[in-house]
Order: C-alpha cells, then sequence, then structure tokens
C-alpha cells in the first residue's frame, strides 16, 4: 500500500486509472458466470494468433465468424422481431454477389466493395419485407423461403453477368495474409455483434421484442410496426450483407451456392440451437457447431447424421436452445429485483431476497 | 399444344396435390409444420427400390410395404421427437428439418448417392389427339383423385373425421368436448405420413431416386400449400393444379427458360399472397398467436 | 553459468534434432492428394485411379528422385464439392498446410475447382484436374502465367472441344440416319440443361447445325436435375425432330432417356450425357435408355492405343466397373508426373512445370500435348485432334455400353481415316426406323 512517494507520483495518474479498470472489471464482469465467459470469449479470439498461427485453424475461425454475423443477423429479424426467415440466404447471397460484381467490374476494393453489398442486401431486405407486412407465421416463413430460390432462378438466367452456376471469380482477397484476413473478419465480428446486441438493448430493440409478444398491442400504443418491421429487415439484411462480402472476398469466388436452401435451413437451424431471442446464442453455436462439423470430416458418413441427431437431442431436451439453458443452470434470477446472480449465491447481490 | 399443356399440368398438378394433401392434413389438425414430409415419400421410394431390386417383390406388395414401413416411421419419430416439444412452434420446424436431414444422410449412408429408379407398375403410353402419355402418369392422376375423394369421405363422414376437423378448428374446445387431443393429432399424424408414403408409391417410377430428392418436392409442396392456404385441403388440392398448370406453360411457352418454372409457381405464390395474405382458401386465424 | 550452458546446449541438441527430423522423415515419401467428391462416382474414381496408380509405382519400388528412391503416398481429401464450397476449400486447406502435400490430382465441379486451384497456386504446388472441362480454368494460366502456371488439365478435353466433338456427332448420326431412312434433311431439337457448360452449345446450335445440313427445330432448356421432362418431350414430338441433341450432366440425363424410351419418342439422342456414361444408366432407366449414344472416354472392348487394354481390364478386375474419366489420375501420376520426376530430379514444382509443358506421351485415352492459345501463351490444356486426345462416341445396345465412334471418321477431307479398335455400327432404334422407312 505505502509505496514510497518517488514512485506514486510517476505512477501515480496511470495507478488510478488502473484500480479504476480493475474495480470496474471486477464490479461488472466478474460477477456473473455469463459475463466471464464473453469476456474470455474475447480475449481467446483476439489472441489467439500468439499462441498459433497454423493456417488451416485460421481459416477455420475465419469461415466461423462469418457465419456467426450471420446467424446472429437471423435472430436480430427472427428472434427479436418473430417475423421467421426461412430465406436469410438471399442477404448472404446478395452481400456476396453484389461485392463481388463491384469488385471484378468496377474494380473496388474489398473495403469500399463490402459495405456496398451491405447497402444492396439493406434493398433486398425491404423487397422481401414489404410483401411480409401483411403475413403471419407460418405463411411469413414460407414466403421468406421463396425469394433467394426466385433469385438463385434469375442468377441462372443471366450467366453472363452472374457467371451462372460457376459463381463470380478472381476476386481480391481481403489482405495479404492470412493473419490479417483473421484479424479484420475477427474484428468486424466482435463489432457488429456488439453493435446488434447494443441494439437489442436500445427502446428500438425492445420494440422489435414486443412486435414479437404481441404486435397488437404494440400498435395499440401508438407505435408504428410496420416501419420497425421494415427496420428490422433491413438491419439484418445490412448484417447479412456483410457477412456475404466478407465470404466472397475471402473465398475470392461468390456462387451460387450462396444462396441455396440449405444454407438458409443451416442458419435457422444454428440459431435455434443456440438459442433465439438472444444475440450470443447464434454466435456460441456457429463457434461451437462449424469446427465440429469441421472436425468430424474424418467420418464423412456420419458427419451429417450426427449434426442432425445433435439438433433434435437439444430440441427435446433445451428447447429453448443450448445457451440459455447453460445460462439458467449457472445463473439465477432474483424474484425480487430481477437482477441475475452466480447460481451459488444464497442471497441476491443487491436486495439481499433469498435466492430458491 | 394447348392438350400438351392441359396433360402436363394435370400430371404435375396430380403429384403435388398427392404431396400437398398430407402435408396440409396435419397441419390443420394439430398445427404442426412437418417439413419431413416429402423425406418421408423420399424413404417410402427407397424401400420400394429396396423391395423390389434387392428382394425381387412385386412392385405392388411393395408399395404396400413401403406405406405401412413409413406410417410406422412417422408415428414413431413423431412420438419421440416432435410430440414432446409441440408447443415450441419453431423449434418443432427445426426438429422436422433435423429429421429430413437425418433421413437424407441414412439413406445416403445405405444406398450412397447414386442415381436409382424404380419400375413403372403398368410400362408403356397412351396416344390421345396426338398427345403421348404413359400410362403411369395416368394412373398418377387417377390415384390423386382417388385420394382426395378418400380423404373427403374421411372427413366428413366418419367421426374419427370429425374429431380431426374439430382438432383443427378449435384445439381446447375439442378437448373439452372429450375429444383425446394428442391421440387425434397422432392418428392425422399416421394418416399424413401415409399419404405421403402412397405418393412415393405412385410418383416414384417416374422420378429419379436419389437422397437429395426431397428437396425440390418441399419446396413446390410448401407453395401449394401457401397458395392454397395452409390448413385448408380444397385450397391445396386447387393450389396443386393451379402451380401445375402455371409450370406446364412455362415449358411450353418459354422452351428456352424451362428451367425456370420452379422460380415461377414461387412468384404466383408470392404475389397471390401480397394481394391475400391467407392463401386462397386459408382461413385468417385472428386469436391465433 | 555451467547449469545454464548445460540447458541450452540440450535445447541446441534439441532443435538440431527437431530441423532435422521432419525433412529426414518428409523426404521419404512422395505425398500426392487426391481430392474429389468421394461419395460420389466422380471421388471414387479420382481415388480407384491414384490408388492403382501408386501401388504401381511402389511394387517398383518407388520413384528416383535424384539419387534417392522415394516411395508414392496418397492423401485423400473428401471435397463433397457437390453439395459445400467451404467443405472444399477446407479439404484443399488440410492437403496443403497439415498434410503439406507434393502434388495435388483430381477436382471435378468447376465452382470448386476454381477456388481450389487459386489455393494450390497460392502454395505453388503442382495441380493436375481431372474432371472439370470448363475452358476458363486454362485460359487463367495464358492471363497470368507466373502465378497458374502449375496447373495441368490432365481430362477431359476442354469444353469447347466436347462441343466440337458432339457436334461431329450429331453429323455422323445425321448421315447414318438420312443413308438408311431416305429422310431429305434431318431435323435437331436441342435440349440442353441449364449450366453454364451449356451456354455456349445453345448459342452456337442454331449457327453450326443449318451450316451442317440440318435444321434446327427447337432449343429446351430444362433443369439438370428435373424429375419429368414430359412437356418437353410432348413439345419435341410435335415438332418432328429426328435427332435429339442433348447436354446433360445430373439426374435430368436419366429422367430424359427413360422417359423418352417409355414414350418411344421417334428421335435418337446423341449428345453428353453423363448419367449414361455410367454401368449403372441401364438400370437407372429401368432398361429405357436404349440407343442413347454420348460422349465418354473410355468404352469396354475399345482400344485407343497400346496402353488402353491392360489398364481397363486390370481397372474393371480390380473395382468391378468401366472406369470413368475421372480414374485417369492414374494416367496423371504415372504418365505425366512420375517420368517428369524422374526426369527433373527433384520435386521442386518450378522444374518440373518447364518439363511437363514440352512433353508429348502416351495415356490409355490418347495422347497428350499441352496446347498454347492463339497468342503462343501457354494453356496447359489438353490438344484435341486425330493422334492426340479425341475422346469416344459410345451408344447403348442391348444393356451393353459399346464404342461407335471414331468409326472411319475423317478429321478433315485430307486427314487419314481413323477407327480405334473395337468399335461398332451404331444402331437405329427399331421404332425410329418404323417411323421414317419409305
Amino acid at each position: 500500500m505505502a509505496l514510497p512517494s518517488r514512485k506514486r507520483g510517476r505512477m501515480g495518474i496511470l495507478g488510478v486509472y488502473l484500480r479504476k479498470i480493475y474495480t470496474l472489471f471486477k464490479g461488472e464482469v466478474l460477477i456473473l458466470p455469463s459475463r466471464i465467459v464473453v469476456f474470455l470469449f474475447f480475449v481467446i479470439v483476439l489472441f489467439l494468433p500468439v499462441v498459433t498461427q497454423d493456417p488451416y485453424l485460421l481459416r477455420i475461425l475465419i469461415l466461423t465468424s462469418i457465419f456467426a454475423i450471420l446467424a446472429a443477423s437471423w435472430d436480430l429479424l427472427s428472434g427479436f422481431t418473430g417475423q421467421v426467415n426461412f430465406g436469410h440466404a438471399l442477404f448472404f447471397g446478395v452481400g456476396a454477389y453484389t461485392s463481388a460484381l463491384l469488385n471484378l467490374h468496377a474494380l473496388i476494393p474489398p473495403w469500399g466493395s463490402i459495405p456496398l453489398g451491405a447497402v444492396a442486401a439493406v434493398v433486398a431486405g425491404l423487397i422481401v419485407g414489404i410483401p411480409c407486412l401483411r403475413l403471419r407465421g407460418t405463411y411469413l416463413a414460407l414466403t421468406t423461403l421463396a425469394f433467394p430460390i426466385i433469385l438463385m432462378g434469375i442468377v441462372f438466367a443471366i450467366p453472363d453477368i452472374t457467371g451462372g452456376e460457376l459463381g463470380v471469380s478472381g476476386l481480391s482477397r481481403l489482405s495479404n495474409s492470412r493473419l490479417h484476413d483473421y484479424y479484420i473478419t475477427v474484428v468486424v465480428m466482435l463489432g457488429l455483434c456488439t453493435i446488434m446486441w447494443k441494439i437489442t438493448d436500445s427502446k428500438t430493440g425492445i420494440i422489435f421484442h414486443a412486435i414479437r409478444e404481441d404486435e397488437l398491442a404494440v400498435r395499440a400504443s401508438g407505435i408504428n410496426t410496420t416501419r420497425y418491421k421494415l427496420l428490422a429487415f433491413s438491419l439484418s439484411g445490412l448484417f447479412a450483407g456483410i457477412s456475404g462480402g466478407l465470404y466472397a472476398h475471402f473465398m475470392r469466388i461468390a456462387g451460387p451456392s450462396t444462396l441455396e436452401v440449405s444454407m438458409s435451413f443451416t442458419v435457422v437451424i444454428w440459431a435455434v440451437f443456440g438459442g433465439i431471442v438472444t444475440i450470443y446464442g447464434p454466435v456460441g453455436a456457429v463457434f461451437i457447431l462449424f469446427p465440429l462439423l469441421e472436425f468430424l470430416r474424418f467420418w464423412p458418413e456420419f458427419r451429417m447424421l450426427m449434426f442432425a441427431v445433435v439438433i433434435l437431442l437439444i430440441l427435446l431436451y433445451m428447447p429453448d436452445g443450448l445457451l440459455p439453458w447453460v445460462r439458467d443452470k449457472i445463473e439465477k434470477e432474483c424474484p425480487r429485483c430481477k437482477i441475475r446472480n452466480i447460481a451459488t449465491r444464497k442471497a441476491c447481490r443487491v436486495c439481499t431476497a433469498l435466492l430458491d | 399444344m394447348i392438350l400438351d399443356i392441359i396433360t402436363s399440368g394435370l400430371i404435375n398438378g396430380s403429384v403435388y396435390a398427392l404431396l400437398a394433401i398430407g402435408f396440409s392434413l396435419i397441419f390443420g389438425a394439430a398445427r404442426i409444420v412437418n417439413l419431413a414430409h416429402t423425406a418421408f415419400y423420399m424413404v417410402a421410394s427407397y424401400c420400394i427400390y429396396y423391395a423390389t431390386h434387392k428382394m425381387g417383390i412385386h412392385p405392388v406388395l411393395a408399395m404396400l410395404v413401403a406405406i405401412i414401413l413409413v406410417t410406422l416411421i412417422g408415428l414413431v419419430c413423431y412420438r419421440i421427437f416432435i410430440n414432446p416439444i409441440r408447443e415450441h412452434e419453431a423449434a418443432v420446424l427445426i426438429a422436422t428439418i433435423a429429421l429430413a436431414m437425418a433421413m437424407q444422410e441414412i439413406m445416403l449412408l445405405i444406398f450412397t448417392g447414386d442415381f436409382l429408379s424404380v419400375p413403372s407398375l403398368v410400362s408403356g403410353y397412351l396416344k390421345i389427339i396426338g398427345v403421348k402419355i404413359a400410362y403411369q402418369q395416368l394412373l398418377t392422376i387417377c390415384v390423386a383423385l382417388l385420394i382426395l375423394a378418400g380423404v373427403w369421405v374421411l372427413l366428413k363422414k366418419t367421426r374419427l373425421g370429425l374429431a380431426i376437423r374439430s382438432t383443427a378448428d378449435d384445439r381446447e374446445v375439442a378437448n373439452l368436448m372429450g375429444m383425446n387431443e394428442s391421440r387425434v393429432a397422432m392418428i392425422t399424424m399416421g394418416v399424413s405420413v401415409g399419404l405421403a408414403g402412397f405418393a412415393g408409391a405412385v410418383v416414384v417410377p417416374l422420378t429419379v431416386v436419389n437422397p437429395h430428392m426431397w428437396m425440390h418436392p418441399l419446396i413446390m409442396m410448401l407453395a401449394v400449400v401457401v397458395l392454397g392456404g395452409l390448413g385448408s385441403l380444397k385450397g391445396s388440392f386447387i393450389g396443386a393444379y393451379i402451380l401445375g398448370f402455371a409450370e406446364s406453360l412455362v415449358v411450353f411457352l418459354i422452351p428456352l427458360g424451362a428451367f425456370l418454372k420452379g422460380s415461377v409457381a414461387l412468384c404466383i405464390m408470392i404475389l397471390v399472397l401480397v394481394i391475400r395474405p391467407e392463401g386462397l382458401f386459408g382461413v385468417a386465424f385472428e386469436e391465433e398467436r | 553459468m555451467k547449469k545454464t550452458s548445460f540447458l541450452w546446449s540440450i535445447l541446441l541438441v534439441l532443435l538440431l534434432v527437431m530441423a532435422v527430423s521432419p525433412a529426414a522423415w518428409g523426404a521419404k515419401v512422395i505425398k500426392i492428394g487426391v481430392i474429389g467428391p468421394m461419395n460420389f462416382v466422380q471421388g471414387k474414381g479420382h481415388w480407384n485411379g491414384a490408388t492403382m496408380a501408386a501401388e504401381e509405382i511402389n511394387a517398383r519400388g518407388g520413384l528416383w528422385v535424384g539419387k534417392k528412391k522415394m516411395k508414392v503416398e496418397l492423401v485423400k481429401a473428401d471435397s463433397n464439392e457437390f453439395l459445400s464450397m467451404t467443405d472444399a476449400t477446407n479439404a484443399m486447406e488440410l492437403l496443403l498446410t497439415r498434410h503439406k502435400v507434393d502434388f495435388i490430382v483430381g477436382g471435378f465441379r468447376t465452382e470448386a475447382v476454381l477456388a481450389m486451384q487459386d489455393m494450390a497456386m497460392d502454395y505453388k504446388k503442382i495441380f493436375l484436374g481431372c474432371g472439370a472441362a470448363t475452358d476458363e480454368i486454362c485460359t487463367r494460366v495464358a492471363k497470368d502465367y507466373n502465378t497458374y502456371k502449375y496447373w495441368f488439365r490432365h481430362t477431359p478435353i476442354n469444353s469447347t472441344n466436347l462441343g466440337k466433338t458432339s457436334f461431329i456427332h450429331v453429323g455422323t448420326v445425321a448421315a447414318i440416319m438420312k443413308k438408311y431412312l431416305n429422310i431429305p434433311k434431318i431435323k435437331v431439337a436441342v435440349v440442353a440443361a441449364k449450366a453454364t457448360w451449356t451456354e455456349g452449345v445453345v448459342k452456337v446450335s442454331p449457327v453450326i447445325l443449318p451450316k451442317m445440313g440440318m435444321e434446327v427445330v427447337g432449343v429446351w432448356r430444362p433443369s439438370p436435375v428435373a424429375t419429368d421432362v414430359t412437356a418437353e418431350l410432348s413439345a419435341i414430338q410435335r415438332s418432328g425432330a429426328h435427332i435429339i441433341f442433348n447436354w446433360f450432366s445430373a439426374s435430368a440425363g436419366i429422367t430424359f432417356s427413360r422417359q423418352a424410351g417409355e414414350l418411344k419418342i421417334p428421335a435418337m439422342q446423341v449428345g453428353i450425357n453423363v448419367e449414361a456414361q455410367k454401368d449403372s444408366f441401364w438400370e437407372a432407366t429401368q432398361g429405357m435408355g436404349n440407343y442413347v449414344m454420348t460422349l465418354n472416354t473410355y468404352a469396354r472392348g475399345v482400344e485407343v492405343n497400346e496402353l488402353t487394354a491392360p489398364f481397363m481390364n486390370r481397372y474393371i478386375d480390380r473395382f468391378g466397373e468401366t472406369p470413368t474419366y475421372t480414374a485417369d489420375t492414374y494416367g496423371a501420376i504415372i504418365y505425366a508426373l512420375a517420368p517428369t520426376i524422374e526426369e527433373a530430379e527433384t520435386l521442386d514444382s518450378d522444374k518440373i512445370v518447364a518439363i511437363l509443358e514440352n512433353r508429348e506421351y502416351a495415356v490409355p485415352s490418347g495422347r497428350i500435348a499441352y496446347m498454347k492459345d492463339a497468342q503462343g501463351r501457354h494453356l496447359h490444356d489438353v490438344k484435341w485432334g486425330p493422334g492426340y486426345e479425341t475422346a469416344l462416341g459410345v451408344q447403348w445396345q442391348d444393356g451393353e455400353l459399346k464404342g461407335v465412334w471414331p468409326n472411319r471418321w475423317k478429321a478433315s477431307a485430307d486427314a487419314p481415316e481413323i477407327t480405334y479398335k473395337g468399335v461398332v455400327p451404331y444402331k437405329i432404334a427399331p421404332w425410329v426406323i418404323e417411323k421414317y422407312k419409305k
């Protein structure tokens, strides 16, 4: 405690800030296991290359990050506003193809073509969202299913522009090295997911959630649900478009495989597996499932089968998703003040009510 | 050419109608969107292939065996995987997709990805006013009509049908009236999967059998059912023929765009939904959330 | 101090051992990666052909690389390219970074091969393509030689030449029909599955076929996985076509042939029908695919040169089916790579490229020479022509796939007449004869 006065003078300001950060850290992060997990996730993902730079591993993580953005964007739309989107591949494909075409023909580098691709995906979001305004539930889900298929038909109909089933190839790389690619993708992923998380915590997010629960009540409160529903489609399209653009530049080819029905279904499966109406659920799910699927490539016959069986078991025993289930096991909600506590506590840390 | 379009449309439409009727039934009665419906159809096809090729059983007998087997599998899957999570709609959707994928992978494991085929029940063709129609295709049309008639009789004239219709209208009240709602759901599931098996038996000699054969019919079937109105059998039937004719029109009028017939059908579906959000004959359930 | 210097020397020794041993271990074998869709016929062909080649090389002790004899080790990589592009690129990544292969053979689906090619070129590894026919894969070599020079196409001939050969087939069949059925002008219906590789055909057929003296009565483009083509067949029947010039690479080929056979459409099917190249086609069409003719690389009984029969017989004995062209990984390893490695006396990619691109050598399907484009730039693409690679025309005749072309074929007026050993005459379907014979 008692530092010699000379040292304290020089280190004083820095020490004060460090101690402040430490107290903040201890008070905000360390008290809840879920926050610790998120913190560790950030740390591991950002500092992994210090431990190993194996290109294969980095490749897997880059693809995982790209798909994590995609899955989170699905949750933002379908989880939070309840407009279940079975055609999410549309945004992915539009983002991928647009940035690919801009890059190839207009020679726009990736940091320009990807945002522009995302803008195109936003437009796609509106095109899908407007007819869906009057639809509910299953009708909406099945209609959204149709859009990527129609777009795929168009892609095949104008092969001179879109390359048909060969796709658009010969795109520029994201950066000059695998390591830079990794950091670009990972930082974008962490950034976008944090933004999505913040959106869901904001007033807009609450309205989204309310629309899912009871749209009539929201409208009765005087809120223009049409605007918010379209906003959800657009935001979801924006983020999914970015992930599509990243994918195209990383793989250096944008093909019809980005629009396939199986891509749409896979996104939905990831999100539901991880837990909808959370943003971290789909992100966690992709980080668990995608490397798992890749790891299982040594048993190619059983890979997809085990994947499907795992999904079925999760749905049976954890219908809200894996991550919320885990979270409920390690944290408890206080019955009085609704603050979350670590499960090992007997009394709430804020209001000292007894936790069962 | 008009005659070509009509016959072609009838054939296509009948195939879709066979698939859509089963799907509509389970949705109407139990609100379950069974995306694995066409996967059951695929399993039935493989059963028939196995029975006719590897065991040398007569095709008609093979069909019966396949239908019974597939119905049993469907009921077991329902009991284990779907019934427990019936309350979560999204979860049911995912579960049926996962089931379909599992069935696809199992078929891939057993039979590999090669293209297989099943012998026709009746071979040869018939010539009507210059148009050649294979007997197998005529059979499909007749069977589709017969099955629809059968389902209609089941629903309107039997007690079971009454139970199904009441559960479709209002689950809770039906339960209050003393009908065992979950048993009705299970029976409906059995009938639905049986219909999928039947569709497989009749349609499969016309197509190629491979582990991915369930995806395209699924999409077309969903389009048909959504167009006709979810839960309405009449809607599914009519929707099937509308989309069937739409496809034929595309092939005949735009041969260069024959591959677009799926996309055109889906566009029609979207257009109808924009105008009438519950489909042609669907009922808009206001109180359903 | 003593303790630390002792520890340092241990560390140094360990490091030396580690540095030497990978070289010592790795130098013992030549690693060849075989990448393809292993769950499907094409990938199985890749692996089977490569296995036969590796076993043959290792049976004679391996290859001479300079003064050392090294054996060949194959690394299997399932690209799953039909279903997942990410799987394909991940598989290639594994081969390049984890297994550190020296050479790669295989590839099938163009979209995947383009991406996999980029990756192999990054690591400067020689990639011999055994499946994708698109021209673009090789025009990349001409446009950017320094990056793409490590790519060579081994099989098949490129799309342009496949098209050229198919037109020759149509001309041959048209001439036969004209002669035996006394048809004044042959009508052709073009049915090309909607796919990029058929775009060219759709554009040029209406131009070339009339120049060959035939009439094009319609162009249809069904989906490559169409499950019902009766609408198209009705329209074709109405158009009065004598020949159906078809282009199928997926299941639509089976559906089309089966339904055309069941409805006894009075037209002969000629062209490229990939499913018809397989032994399983007869059963898949329930016998209705009789008299279907398609382009192919191998056919039982047909010998292109003295290497064909030994290869085919050994393959059929071992695997029980006729090799598809993807099994030419055998030729890629035994005839392309092995002699070049021994001549270069090293595994260095640049040296091998320099030698290989100038070589001409025999393979079971013909003779390989590498083309240059109109500006004289290397394409590393397979040369087409009599004496080189011509492919075969095969026809299903009563349950057997027989070679029917080249049969007294002249590439041009003053070229020698070519007939491969083992081809039989083309047969016209009885119901077609019945309809047209006057």
